[in-house]
């Protein structure tokens, strides 16, 4: 039958891109975090020494990850109302309660990380940095033993409470989505842990970056030891599971919205042959899953540095894809006309993301530049090989 | 607040409507809505090929879910039920979020940009208010256009529904609409993909 539209309204996308890379920022923040765990919760040694490092990434991104949504409102000077006006079937407003408590969790944990290096540094470093260093200890100057073992045990419990925190806070951003019934791309049991799957690629992929920047030129030794590249490169591998993982649940998810109703049909076909085609195949599943799991899947290529790096962008700018095509794709798909909703970018919104990232950059340049994350002096062993060890190295495991 | 026993509806006959669009101009100048925006409007479509060809239309406009996905999505309360079973927003608390808008499976609401908030179709909870009917149904020239309480058995409401075959939008959302039409053609009632799923625009 022959249908011809005469008149209808159009209902352009809402939930823009900002939205999207606020989601880009909580997963990254939720998987950093996650990672910095591993070795302080879950007791996986070889990971302790990165510890410091990804939590500080985790606060530096959750710190800018809600300027996004406030940025969005259409009334940013009422933010604050969501602190009292409590609803709880919106995921929405539990979830200002997440942002809330999942940063000031990392941040004590952090502290209790850094309080020996900063009581250290309160002694040994000059400058500004020895100021800061003392006052960020707020007087609990304390190296015996049973202090630091306390601090141990406060290390574990906030950990503990900060790993369930991570992964509601960037649960809670699948939940947003998948509450929704009316976008069927939206509407699915797996969207909340494909969310994490997908926080968790990002997360890795940026620490990795981090690490390999700040390490080089930040760190007392200012290199990249073996010990660091061999941790750099075991990330390297965790990150090849979790892009497995990532692309099983969005394969199932793909199955199953192939043989849903029409419109979950028409959203799978957007992304396959549709206006979403290049940034999902080609970015992505292309760039952002199938590259970087060759990368580090690959024995000749998952050894060096600079292929691994190479990976991590790609993770990086694949997340970012899927973060836009599930948050504007999922509003495309119309569901009063014949046509898909448009999206017009406000040029503001662009600059504010433009802003953001750079502030984000700045956050954790001045966080590396002027915090003893990495120590405040060297460590004797490092030193000694830097001079000896040639940059090829391979390292063991 | 006392508990009503009113519970507002809307049945819009099909049969009736001529598609000239007065409620979509009546509503415009009662709220004065901003270009390209609209709290009800009228979607038509042609159907079929000359000689065998029809018009159908369906003049649109908040649902008032007896289950609103909207008042659930609300974070901070702004979108609230009245005491009649309207769905109202409340301006003041509003923070633009536009989840709401994400959540309505029936693109029933908008960005007011003068106002900054969420707005949509109240019902005309201010003339109700006052004793009056809401203006798309005053001025409706077919008659089309029937509001009265669904609780009331005796409402014209209640019986056209009663008597009549009736369809509201979505159903499978389990939202419960209070927007009931009469002879709705099923192409118009939900979003047609069938351009979209061949690789379409």
């Amino acid at each position: 039958m022959d249908i011809t539209y005469l008149a209808n309204v159009e209902h352009p996308v809402q939930l823009g891109y900002l939205i999207a890379i606020y989601f880009f920022y909580t997963g990254l923040s939720a998987g950093s975090f996650v990672l910095s765990t591993l070795g302080t919760v879950f007791g996986i040694q070889k990971y302790k020494p990165i510890a410091k490092a990804a939590v500080v990434m985790a606060i530096a991104l959750l710190a800018v990850a809600p300027l996004h949504l406030i940025a969005d409102l259409e009334q940013p000077g009422r933010f604050y109302t969501l602190f009292f006006r409590l609803n709880p079937t919106s995921a929405i407003s539990y979830g200002t309660y997440l942002l809330t408590l999942y940063p000031l969790t990392c941040v004590f944990y952090l502290w209790f990380m850094m309080r020996k290096d900063l009581a250290l540094g309160a002694q040994k470093l000059t400058g500004f940095r020895r100021s800061l260093c003392a006052f960020l200890t707020f007087g609990k100057r304390d190296l015996s033993e049973a202090v630091l073992v306390q601090d141990q045990k406060w290390i574990k419990r906030l950990g503990t409470l900060g790993v369930p925190l991570a992964l509601m806070v960037h649960g809670y951003t699948g939940f947003i989505l998948a509450n929704v019934q009316a976008r069927t791309l939206w509407h699915t049991g797996l969207m909340p842990l494909i969310f994490l799957m997908s926080a968790m690629v990002s997360g890795t992929g940026l620490l990795i970056l981090v690490l390999l920047i700040t390490q080089r030129f930040f760190s007392p030794e200012k290199a990249i030891t073996p010990e660091r590249r061999a941790i750099i490169l075991d990330i390297a591998r965790l990150m090849m599971w979790f892009i497995v993982v990532d692309g099983v649940l969005m394969l199932i998810n793909f199955i199953v919205l192939y043989f849903g109703n029409a419109s979950g049909y028409a959203a799978a076909e957007m992304l396959l042959h549709g206006s979403h085609k290049v940034s999902f195949l080609g970015l992505e599943i292309g760039i952002g899953l199938v590259l970087p799991f060759l990368i580090t899947f690959w024995s000749k290529t998952r050894k060096s540095l600079t292929m691994v790096s190479l990976a991590s962008l790609f993770t990086l700018i694949g997340v970012i894809a899927m973060r836009i095509n599930f948050v504007i794709g999922g509003q495309q798909v119309p569901l009063s006309g014949n046509t898909f909703n448009p999206y017009y970018a406000e040029p503001k919104h662009l600059i504010f993301i433009g802003s953001f990232a750079l502030l984000e950059v700045i956050i954790l340049y001045l966080a590396f530049k002027f915090l003893p994350i990495y120590g405040i002096e060297e460590s004797k062993k490092s030193s000694t090989l830097k001079m000896t060890t040639p940059t090829k190295a391979v390292s063991a495991p | 607040m006392t508990e009503s026993t009113i519970r507002y509806g809307i049945v819009i006959d099909l049969r009736k409507c001529v598609g000239c669009n007065a409620c979509t101009v009546s509503c415009k100048i009662e709220y004065n809505v901003p270009d390209g925006k609209y709290r009800t409007w009228v979607k038509e479509i042609e159907k079929g090929s000359y000689p065998e060809v029809i018009r159908h239309r369906l003049p649109r406009l908040c649902n008032h879910c007896d289950n609103a996905p909207c008042e659930k999505a609300c974070p901070v309360q702004a979108t609230y039920r009245g005491e009649n079973g309207e769905i109202l927003i409340d301006y003041n608390r509003c923070i633009g979020c536009k989840y709401c808008m994400a959540a309505c499976p029936y693109d029933a609401r908008f960005v007011n940009p003068v106002r900054k908030t969420a707005e949509k179709c109240t019902f005309c909870f201010h003339r109700t208010q006052a004793g009056l009917l809401p203006a798309c149904v005053t001025t409706c020239v077919g008659g089309a256009r029937v509001f009265g309480d669904l609780n009331d058995p005796n409402s014209l409401v209640s019986r056209l529904i009663a008597n009549n075959p009736v369809q509201v939008l979505k159903p499978e959302m389990n939202t419960k609409p209070t927007v009931y039409y009469i002879g709705a053609d099923q192409a118009l009632m939900g979003a047609d993909y069938t351009s979209l799923t061949k690789g379409g625009k």
